[in-house]
């Protein structure tokens, strides 16, 4: 398959130069599965194989796009693509300035992260994972949901300015196991990663479910007053909020907009906690790399924070292009984050729950819809969700409803970080929007900050 | 080839497949201009054809789909495939609501097809917008038109067979600025729906020209103003937040699957139960809201749903009591039996996917407020004593079960004493669902009543992108937390 891609690839580099078009070409497959389940049922099992393809046409300092969803048997229906494209940028407005198009020296393979394996997983196989994980732990009233998506992906690029190209494949696998109380109301969830088949293990999930629902079966949820709390995020919250730090806080295009809450000012001094390093890492295959971005450029482990130092802005090429700044090897469909592994040696919830404490601590393992509500200063807003609790400084733990937590991005990752577990795990990121884009960031298995406001307590689920 | 579709849908039956249909997607098209800061950004098209399959076998749904259609017995076989499977972990068979077979065609009312307008026309709209755009206080200014252009065919084992041809317009300008806190600022202008139409033609060059200069003005007038107080006041929704406050408290709230635990595993559930219906009082006796698909001029008409159920209005709330829902075919049969009585009385005609490449779930169609006995804005202001007006969303949190929520909008009025006193920057409030609508006390007449769109609603695993709308007036709340 890869040759054929490669070969339709340079087919249309050919047809391109033979009607003196300068374009690039973005090629993305996907074949994807998803098991979803809900009530204890699978209530939907899909599959999706897509192939999108973007063409960009320049002229000088224009440029336009045309994307379609085809096959690999429509080369002429690609070409027309070309054409279209073609007749799209000679209507285009110039930019102010020069946009830049890659020009590569060499053809790209990286193949290291696909497993056969694991992107050609049965339906069988699908179901009896789900089975294992919640093995024993359905009744009346706990039903199961989640999902299991896995697959394959495949991005590869050419251009009229080199014949070389750029081929990525990887597989991988997101699991969402859900538990929830059909009259309470109330869901604990466990998550996984894979990038191959071996990775897979369900009894490490029924174990993380098992000890959630313990809690929220046995005890009488209560309203948490509202006010100042010491919160124990855990890697699917820290990940979230991580997420949203990179957003508008990194992006150098964001910052030149008025969009960061960081600037130009910051790079080189301390503004995050001395214990926090986060390092854009496509040496780790976990977080399902690229080794090299769109433009070519060779992409290393790049340093964002380094014990609280701020240390730069990452660019996208068009943004680099407008702003006149140097591309930092960014133009890529994701990042590869890793957050440094911290000194607390604490691995699981129920070391967690056993660890000592000298006051009461709120766990909070999940942020539901979160978005910013003032991003100059990092303020973001969330709810908690899947399996929340409230460590008692008694030893004893209590379940609490959901609580609000209106926040500053700055105060999370700040001088308020009591501690960064030891252990790190991967989290899936990846969005089933538009086109697979599997992407995992490596985070702190738990991370405590001291003195965060809860703003609302829900009375009930 | 709607004759081989009907020849594949006829096979699966007879290898056991209790129902089946498909979406074939002859074309859609899309194109989407963003000229940001003067510069043409983004000029990009997009084409895709293709067809989803979804076949139901014991009880339970496969579903499979593919731009490649040269081997089609391939694909519908997938999909039972894939229902088989998924018929091994059944906890509630499926079962479709009655409907009747339709043969049908719906197309979207347009007098100017978007996609035969020539792009430099596009351009010199976007370019007259940019300079009127360019003044002082404007750091980021932003030009966004988007088109779409659908033609899905669906045909089911039930023998319907219906054609839509859809065309969609999603026109935007912004600007935003930096105050003197270094805190951004934004405001926005995408115009609601008026007329009978939804081409081109709703691209009103004057109503932008005036909309830019008031968008400029009042960003410049925000970035000047102090911050929102934190405080307890009533807050005056302009259709501008109303729309989003009634998309995310009212119209997923009510989603039937959403309800019965359907999106538990990801976009969370609702604080609505199947008890409530008929009883719950949602709100104050002001509050009457309805699902409505059959507005003409709002992407949440659609003509026939994608269960092949046609366009209804229903009533969702009715003066303050919970009456109804958003549903499908499967998801009415599926409650009715589960609360052992008869609440749905058949498929609101609310199932819908973004894309043949996805199975159709409920989603919202024009989830609207009716309008009320209260006057003109002019009107609400006189009578509200302290009070804050706001508009333009800005963000926007929920709970998992639409329990409670936080919003953040683009600007704020306060009102002291029935005047408008000065403008705030960095508004917000929040609120609990069910005590933020039995605390509305007035809602305005027709005259503040508008037809808002969204078209970026996202639900779904995978996700769903769905364009819908909202019509809503002028409402007030009282005792509203502002400014966390």
């Amino acid at each position: 398959m890869k040759e054929k891609i490669l070969q339709t690839l340079r087919e249309l580099r050919a047809y391109a130069i033979s009607k003196n078009v300068t374009a690039t070409f973005f090629y993305h497959e996907e074949d994807s599965y998803l098991m979803r389940f809900a009530n204890s049922a699978i209530s939907l099992n899909t599959n999706e194989h897509l192939i999108r393809l973007e063409i960009t046409a320049y002229e000088g300092r224009k440029r336009a796009s045309y994307e379609l969803i085809t096959h690999l048997g429509k080369l002429e229906e690609m070409k027309q693509g070309v054409d279209i494209a073609a007749e799209m940028v000679k209507h285009a407005q110039p930019l102010n300035y020069e946009p830049t198009i890659p020009q590569y020296t060499e053809t790209f393979i990286d193949e290291s992260a696909y497993d056969a394996e694991l992107a050609k997983l049965s339906n069988e196989e699908r179901l009896a994972y789900f089975n294992a994980a919640c093995d024993g732990l359905e009744t009346e009233d706990i039903k199961l949901g989640g999902i299991f998506s896995n697959g394959t992906n495949v991005t590869a690029q050419i251009n009229t300015r080199s014949e070389h190209a750029q081929y990525f494949v990887t597989s991988d696998a997101q699991i969402s196991v859900v538990l929830s109380h059909t009259k309470l109301k109330w869901e604990v969830i466990a998550e996984r990663s894979a990038q191959q088949k071996s990775d897979l293990n369900p009894k490490s999930v029924r174990s993380d479910l098992n000890f959630l629902l313990d809690r929220y079966q046995h005890d009488a949820p209560q309203q948490l007053p509202v006010g100042s709390y010491d919160i124990v995020f855990g890697s699917a919250a820290i990940a979230d909020l991580m997420n949203f730090m990179n957003y508008i806080g990194f992006n150098g295009g964001a910052m030149k907009r008025g969009y960061s809450f960081l600037s130009e000012a910051q790079i080189g001094t301390k503004v995050f906690s001395e214990q926090f390093s986060l390092t854009d890492d496509p040496t780790r295959r976990e977080t399902y790399p690229f080794r090299r971005d769109i433009m070519g450029m060779l992409r290393k482990p790049f340093p964002l924070v380094i014990n609280g130092v701020f240390k730069g802005f990452t660019w996208y090429q068009d943004d680099a292009d407008e702003f006149g700044a140097q591309p930092t090897g960014h133009t890529v469909m994701h990042k590869s984050l890793v957050i440094n592994g911290g000194t607390m040696d604490v691995s699981t919830l129920a070391e967690l729950a056993a660890m000592p404490r000298d006051k009461d601590i709120l766990y909070i393992p999940f942020l539901h819809y979160m978005n910013l509500v003032n991003p100059s200063r990092g303020l973001f807003t969330g709810s908690s969700r899947f399996g929340a609790l409230l460590l008692k400084k008694d030893g004893s733990i209590v379940v609490p409803y959901n609580v609000r937590v209106t926040q500053s991005l700055l105060d999370i990752f700040g001088d308020k970080v009591a501690w960064i577990s030891k252990t790190q795990v991967v989290s899936n990121q990846s969005s089933s929007y538009g086109a697979r884009n599997p992407t995992a960031i490596i985070v702190p298995a738990f991370m405590r900050v001291n003195g965060l406001e809860i703003s609302h307590s829900n009375s009930s689920y | 080839m709607q004759k081989q579709l009907q020849a594949q849908i006829e096979r699966l039956k007879q290898a056991g497949a209790t129902y089946a249909d498909v979406r074939w997607y002859p074309v859609e098209e899309t194109s989407e201009l963003v000229m940001w800061n003067g510069n043409l950004k983004n000029a990009a098209a997009s084409r895709q054809s293709g067809l989803g399959i979804r076949v139901l076998y014991r009880g339970a749904w496969g579903f499979s789909a593919s731009s490649d259609l040269s081997n089609l017995s391939a694909l519908f076989d997938q999909a039972l495939s894939n229902a088989r499977i998924a018929a091994q972990r059944v906890s509630f068979p499926v079962r479709l609501a009655e409907k009747d077979a339709i043969q049908a065609s719906f197309n979207s009312p347009n007098r100017i097809d978007p996609f035969g307008v020539p792009l430099t026309d596009k351009i010199a709209f976007m370019q007259t917008m940019d300079e009127k755009l360019n003044r002082p206080g404007v750091m980021q200014r932003i030009c966004a038109l988007t088109f779409v252009r659908k033609q899905i065919v669906f045909i089911d084992s039930e023998g319907s067979e219906i054609e839509k041809n859809i065309i969609e317009v999603f026109p935007e300008i912004q600007v935003m600025g930096v105050d003197p806190d270094g805190v951004s600022q934004v405001r926005k202008f995408s115009p609601s729906r008026m007329g009978t139409t939804r081409g081109w033609e709703t691209v009103d060059m004057q109503m932008f020209s005036e909309n830019a200069d008031r968008i400029v003005r009042e960003l410049n007038e925000v970035m000047a103003a102090e911050s929102c107080p934190k405080e307890d006041r009533s807050v005056i929704l302009l259709p501008g937040i109303m729309f989003l406050q009634t998309h995310e408290t009212i119209g997923h709230a009510l989603e039937l699957d959403r309800i019965l635990g359907y999106e538990l595993a990801f976009a969370g559930g609702s604080f609505v139960t199947l008890d409530d219906f008929g009883k719950l009082r949602y709100g104050s006796p002001k509050l009457t809201a309805r699902a409505d698909a059959t507005l003409t001029n709002s992407p949440g008409s659609f003509g026939y749903d994608d269960d092949g159920v046609p366009a209804q209005n229903n009533l969702l709330i009715d003066k303050g009591i919970l009456v109804g829902a958003i549903t499908g075919r499967q998801m009415v049969e599926e409650a009715n039996a589960k609360a052992r009585k008869q609440i749905f009385d058949g498929s609101s005609g609310a199932n819908r996917a973004t894309a043949f490449y996805r199975v159709p779930i409920e989603r919202m169609t024009n989830i609207n407020i009716d309008p009320g006995e209260d006057g003109t804005l002019d009107d609400i202001v006189r009578n509200t004593e302290r009070g804050i007006i706001l508009d333009g969303e800005k963000s926007w949190s929920i709970g998992s079960n639409r329990e409670q929520f936080h919003f953040a909008t683009e600007i704020g009025w306060l009102v002291d004493d029935g005047k408008v006193t000065r403008v705030v920057k960095n508004s917000t409030y929040r609120g609990e669902t069910l005590k933020f609508y039995n605390s509305l006390s007035a809602v305005g007449d027709q005259s503040t009543w508008e037809v808002r769109y969204v078209d970026n609603c996202g639900k779904g695993q995978p996700n769903q992108i769905m364009q819908l709308g909202h019509g809503v007036p002028v409402c007030r709340f009282d005792n509203v937390r502002i400014g966390e």
